[in-house]
């Protein structure tokens, strides 16, 4: 490789680097219309973690596909660790491993993710169930 | 006597007082170099007199939903067609970002929107909220008779100065960032583009009901001064204390890097969303 096909290179990851650096930041807050909320469905797997933080709480489940194959990961997201706290969660409420059947609705755009309405635990029946904010006026 | 007791009188009444030294005389190095007294005995007492608005509130989200549907802002026609559009997203799944920044919600999103808890603190010469997402939101009111700044630095927030109108908190509010949104949910509304006024009258309905009665003006957006009203339940419950929000850590899971060191992790994310990592 001679030292203009390197610079060439070089100076394309540089390009490549630059791009995804504009790219606009991850984004943590949103409006909850980006997932389909007039069905409930369902899916059961391992957690592989929760991850406890404002301003979404998200329980990452490892799914295993209808037609076999790696186990994919999921995405169900739900409120604030305040929000949830008054709906009588802590941040062990779910943890890594734990069977669970996770009630959801879809992310319209086919992604593997969705708004979380309920979990079950599978090896206890506890279930545990998450608004996205409304029910807090109630209390 | 209520009439009196309004603005900068009866901070500077009760500081002269306190010092034993007449108001013209406290005035004058005010005047050249402005400072924040230390609050007497008698600047908390006469807090006790105030209505109480001390604590935590949440949002009555349902009656923000009707006030978007009964009393839209009185959008100009070319806002408005950007506002139909919106509307159009939303309902079809592709929310505008109106709040994906990270960035603090701003005024007058902040008391028209939010889905979360403030907490609202009144202190001699200061009356703060306390949010609880978006990196704990902060409002600060000035009711120490200060007035607006002749030039102030523009900011989420704004700069707010306040004074009591009977049971009443009156807010003076300017100084906005024209990026800030005027927004009616957290799909749909536009940036103010600057000159933004906003003026609350914050009062208690019954005990534990707050509302506030907002009239913003914001001339690049409407065609007229938009009156509305939120309204906020006491929370009483140690339950709602506030807690910690910091919202750029949604962006993150926790990790351990080749060290062993305990670091945060981005996730991914995909039209705004975490997603499973082998999503397409």
């Amino acid at each position: 490789m001679n030292l203009i096909r390197m610079k060439s290179m070089l100076g394309a990851i540089m390009l490549a680097v630059a791009i995804a650096s504009f790219c606009p930041p991850a984004n943590a807050h949103h409006s909850f219309a980006v997932y389909d909320r007039s069905k409930v469905l369902t899916l059961k797997g391992n957690v592989k973690s929760f991850q406890w933080t404002n301003p979404h709480c998200v329980i990452w489940v490892l799914v295993q596909p209808d037609g076999g194959g790696e186990p994919q990961e999921w995405s169900f997201e739900t409120t604030s660790p305040g929000v949830l706290t008054r709906d009588g969660w802590n941040r062990n409420s779910v943890k890594p491993g734990d069977r669970v059947a996770v009630e959801f609705y879809a992310l319209r755009d086919g992604s593997h993710g969705g708004g979380l309405s309920a979990v079950t635990l599978v090896d206890t029946g506890q279930k545990l169930t998450a608004s996205f904010g409304e029910k807090a006026e109630l209390k | 006597m209520k009439n009196l007791i309004r603005g900068a009188l009866p901070a500077m009444i009760l500081a002269a007082i306190a010092s034993g030294t007449p108001p013209s005389d406290a005035a004058e190095p005010a005047a050249k170099d402005p400072i924040n007294p230390p609050p007497t005995l008698r600047d908390w007492q006469a807090l006790a007199k105030l209505p109480d608005f001390g604590g935590v509130w949440t949002p009555v989200i349902s009656d923000q939903v009707a006030q978007e549907r009964t009393n839209p802002p009185p959008w100009n026609a070319q806002v408005a067609k950007q506002i139909q559009h919106m509307y159009s997203e939303e309902k079809a799944g592709r929310p505008f970002p109106v709040i994906d920044h990270c960035f603090p919600t701003g005024m007058p999103s902040y008391m028209l929107i939010t889905h979360n808890a403030f907490e609202l603190l009144v202190t001699p010469g200061r009356v703060t909220l306390l949010g609880e997402g978006d990196g704990n939101r902060l409002r600060r009111i000035y009711t120490d008779g200060r007035p607006h700044p002749d030039d102030p630095d523009p900011s989420f927030h704004g700069h707010s100065i306040g004074h009591w109108e009977g049971q009443a908190l009156v807010v003076d509010t300017i100084a906005l960032l024209p990026e800030v949104y005027l927004a009616v949910n957290e799909a749909v509304g536009v940036p103010n583009n600057g000159d933004m006024h906003i003026v609350e009258r914050i009062h208690l309905l019954d005990a534990e009901t707050l509302a506030d009665d907002l009239e913003i003006t914001a001339n690049k957006l409407l065609s007229k001064t938009w009156k509305t009203t939120r309204k906020y339940l006491r929370q009483r419950s140690q339950k709602y204390d506030i807690v910690e929000g910091v919202c750029e850590q949604g962006s993150y899971n926790e990790g351990v890097d080749k060290d062993g060191n305990s670091i945060f992790v981005p996730i991914k994310f995909h039209n705004g969303v975490p997603v499973g990592s082998d999503s397409k």
